[in-house]
């Protein structure tokens, strides 16, 4: 099987398997980088959403080999000590419920409060379409994300 | 109020450990210039250490409902434990625990005198050890805090202080609890444990779990609902990567299909083993299958509506009050509508998995799982396993919403991990959870109201027809019971009431959804009552109000009474909250709906606006929620918005069909459920009252499909009798 160097992390990672291999399984499986989650593996509810060269992307549905030019954060990744600004929303509005689609929706916010700190509810809306949360802490994300901007502004 | 724990529960939980367990054990220290702290046990509940710190046990599984949280805060609350000085630990199953489950909201109402008791008990040890050593009267001493207070002097001593003297003390009988009005930690907004790992992907739930020399897996199940296994040529899947094995999954090998919620069923179909769960997964896509349907009904939707319609006429009654036919004949009128509701299924974000360890001497299982028991009964069933030799872990679920009450995907583990001779961990592909879930059962229901002129009802019909979850497991199953039971609203409310069941047997597999029962019988009969309401040119609100009658205590069955008036002061409130009495804009309408559920009373109205094209847009919702004491308000928050966005999503696009005995559906963009731009605003109030806490985490959610309906009436003169609104031509 072909040998494939990844800048994760900030850290380079080398794994060998196929190149159809998706980034999740490669992040879960063989890197134990398991806060990305497997949801739909089709790109269709947000869960495995990591970023790549500083954009959200679905890993369930990007192969590794076409992974290998840019940097990918994953949540483990995002900062050092749970401390960037969205994480910190997160925590201070409680928003988990089961928590399993957060990591996704986590990467997603961040990438999106990169960009553009000004957003309208319509904005995150629009950002946040092709995440899933089915026990429902959307309202609480959405609170969230204007916080986190409040937070980068400071 | 009769409490609904039994006697056995409280005895083994809240004595003090075995005596090997009261021994001190000496925690590693991190610091080296630090002695380490000696830990003192004084129940399976509750531990406390020499640095202060306090351990609470955990003991139900976590789905997201908040019971990690929610539970452990009413131990500290008795207890008298500083909340930041608490650390909580997930259980593994253990019998000693019972009750050690997750559904039909009973966390709350099964643990709330189980884990005050427990939290009394050692605060009454602690404050015994603290009266010889403070030299006061055991009745000037309190907790609070994490210390014993002589309120008197000012004179305080911390738990740790007194662990070696408090340990030697005997745990009471008989305990007296604090007062409500002296609660310091239930009621409080409390963030819930975990909250780091949750936010910084350090959780590990189960489909998260490695150990050494694990080897992953799918399934390929036959798509064709009680169809067996087959023959297959595997030679492409072999071919892949990293494959290492096959497997069949023959349910006849392991007894075949048994009877009842704690069977340890699975589904035929074949299994790949691979050395990633991606080769698992290219492996299995790349099986060549011809299944043995032969045994399989091949069964469609529409069919099986069909099927429940003609099944009203051929009923069993369930229940029966007064005379029916009487009523119906002595009636200025009688009114009918038929309402019917689809297949749905759970979709929890944690696809189903397992990881297990199968070694000679001891089956070790890290599962999603809400029902840890019937886990444990199938795999004593499917290999004469003695008790003794399982362990149950219980990580962190990413969603259960019923569907991990069954235990199907952890008996396929456990039967791989046996014949690889290695631990592996099994994930099943979306396509596989949506193609084989436990569906909440499809449903037929006429409903007949015998009114007099004034549109009072006298006499009051529901006839439900479907195949019944309780006989989900096998065509040859009688129901243990139906989803209208004797408790069905408004059962003690009318004089003259019959409620009645049509079976038919089915092959589609049938199981608990959240709410039950609930999530279909309220869309009829509160619908209906909407319905009556409009006949008789009535208000819906003081129509409902009326229906009710006074505030009383209304007898339902022996020994449980419904108290009409904590519904009737939700329903008021609601009024209130939405501004119901003001008008709206054209194009615009409320809904409203009111139940009890799980002992918990909840009014919701529904504000919507609908286009020429007929886009439903839900402008608001407004809920009054009477569940008692709130233990945690963030987290009954959360649970009363998590089940309303689910009874919309469900109402609004939630079906599952079948065709040729296959489910159809098979990922989220063909089981569609609510996004983030669809969340409508929600303002939430509970009442606030001394009454023991009942259950949360599904009453919310069956009150949204009828109030939502009865909307889209209000502004368009549109009835919808059939979910999903999805399916329905809107125009005006």
């Amino acid at each position: 099987m072909p040998s494939y160097t990844l800048r994760i992390n900030n850290v380079k990672k080398t794994v060998s398997t196929d190149p159809d291999t998706p980034l999740l399984w490669v992040l879960r499986d063989l890197l134990d980088l398991t806060g990305t989650k497997f949801g739909c593996g089709k790109g269709l509810c947000g869960a495995c959403t990591v970023q790549y060269k500083g954009n959200p992307v679905r890993s369930c549905t990007l192969a590794i080999s076409s992974a290998l030019e840019g940097d990918i954060l994953t949540i483990e990744g995002l900062s050092p000590k749970e401390d960037h600004p969205v994480q910190r929303a997160w925590v201070e509005l409680d928003v988990p419920q089961c928590g399993y689609c957060q990591s996704g929706q986590i990467m997603e916010a961040a990438a999106l409060l990169s960009k553009n700190e000004n957003l309208t509810d319509n904005d995150i809306n629009a950002a946040m379409e092709g995440h899933i949360c089915r026990c429902g802490t959307y309202s609480r994300i959405r609170k969230a994300i204007h916080l986190a901007a409040g937070k980068l502004e400071k | 109020m009769k409490s609904t724990v039994d006697r056995r529960t409280f005895i083994k939980l809240t004595t003090a450990a075995s005596g090997a367990l009261l021994v001190g054990v000496y925690l590693q220290s991190c610091e080296s210039d630090k002695p380490p702290a000696m830990v003192h046990t004084f129940s399976p509940l509750i531990k406390i250490d020499t640095d202060g710190w306090v351990t609470l046990i955990a003991k139900n599984p976590e789905i997201g409902q908040g019971v990690k949280t929610s539970l452990p805060m009413i131990l500290a609350e008795e207890l008298g434990a500083a909340w930041n000085k608490v650390k909580v630990v997930q259980a593994d199953y253990d019998e000693i625990y019972e009750e050690q489950w997750a559904g039909g909201s009973y966390a709350i109402i099964l643990n709330w005198d189980l884990m005050r008791t427990a939290g009394a008990k050692v605060r009454q040890v602690l404050i015994q050890a603290a009266s010889k050593k403070m030299n006061k009267a055991v009745s000037e001493l309190s907790t609070a805090n994490g210390e014993v207070r002589h309120l008197k002097s000012g004179d305080a001593l911390p738990f740790e202080a007194l662990l070696t003297e408090a340990t030697q003390i005997p745990l009471p009988e008989e305990v007296e609890f604090k007062p409500l009005d002296a609660f310091e930690i239930v009621g409080k907004h409390v963030p819930q444990v975990d909250l780091d790992t949750l936010v910084n992907g350090g959780m590990r739930y189960s489909i998260d779990i490695k150990l050494p020399e694990m080897v992953y897996a799918t399934v390929l199940k036959n798509p064709v609902h009680n169809g067996g296994t087959g023959t297959w040529d595997d030679t492409a899947t072999r071919a892949v990567n990293g494959v290492i094995d096959i497997v069949e999954l023959n349910n006849k090998a392991y007894g075949g299909r048994l009877i009842g919620p704690n069977s340890p069923n699975f589904v035929n179909g074949i299994a790949v083993v691979a050395n990633t769960t991606w080769a698992a997964f290219k492996g299995a896509e790349k099986l060549k299958v011809v299944w043995d349907n032969d045994g399989a009904q091949r069964e469609s939707s529409d069919g099986l509506m069909e099927r429940f319609r003609a099944q009203l006429d051929h009923t069993t009654v369930e229940r029966k009050d007064g005379d029916i036919t009487q009523a119906q004949r002595n009636a200025a009128s009688n009114y009918e509508a038929v309402y019917e509701v689809p297949f749905l299924a759970h979709v929890p974000m944690e696809p189903m998995n397992c990881t297990v360890d199968f070694r000679e001497d001891l089956c070790e299982v890290w599962a999603p799982t809400q029902n840890p028991e019937a886990l444990q009964q199938g795999l004593i069933k499917l290999f004469g396993l003695q008790p003794e030799q399982i362990k149950i872990h219980l990580p962190r679920i990413g969603g259960g919403f019923g569907r991990r009450y069954y235990v199907d995907y952890a008996m396929d583990t456990a039967i791989l991990s046996k014949k690889m001779g290695r631990p592996v961990k099994l994930t099943w592909t979306r396509e596989e959870d949506i193609k084989h879930d436990w569906y909440r059962p499809a449903s037929v229901h006429k409903m007949t109201a015998s009114m007099d002129g004034n549109g009072k009802v006298s006499g009051w019909r529901h006839i439900l027809a479907n195949a019944s979850r309780k006989t989900s497991l096998g065509r040859d199953g009688r129901p243990a019971g139906t989803e209208i039971d004797e408790y069905e609203f408004p059962a003690g409310f009318i004089a003259n009431l019959q409620l009645e069941y049509g079976h038919v047997i089915s092959d589609v597999p049938l199981g608990q959804w959240r709410a039950v029962g609930h999530s279909a019988t309220a869309f009829a009969v509160h619908s209906f009552l909407d319905e009556l309401a409009f006949l008789n040119k009535r208000d819906p609100i003081d129509y409902f109000l009326e229906f009710l009658g006074p505030a009383r205590m209304v007898p339902v069955v022996d020994e449980y009474a419904f108290d009409a008036g904590r519904l009737i002061a939700v329903v008021e409130k609601v009024r209130q909250l939405s501004n119901w009495d003001s008008s709206l804009p054209k194009g615009q309408g409320r809904g409203f709906a009111a139940r009890k559920g799980a002992g918990s009373f909840i009014a919701e109205v529904i504000t919507v606006s609908t286009d020429k094209n007929g886009k439903v847009k839900i402008l608001g919702v407004d809920a009054v929620v009477d569940c008692g004491v709130v233990i945690n308000p963030s987290g009954a928050r959360a649970q009363v918005e998590g089940a309303i966005l689910d009874g919309l999503s469900a109402a609004l696009y939630g079906e599952i069909t079948v065709k040729d005995g296959a489910t159809v559906q098979s990922n989220f963009h063909d089981y569609r459920w609510m996004r983030m731009g669809e969340m409508p605003e929600m303002r939430i109030e509970f009442i606030e009252n001394d009454l023991p806490p009942r259950g949360l985490g599904e009453p919310p959610l069956p009150p949204a499909a009828p109030a939502l309906a009865n909307a889209i009436f209000a502004a368009t003169g549109q009835r919808i009798r059939k979910l999903p609104i999805k399916n329905v031509e809107l125009g005006t």
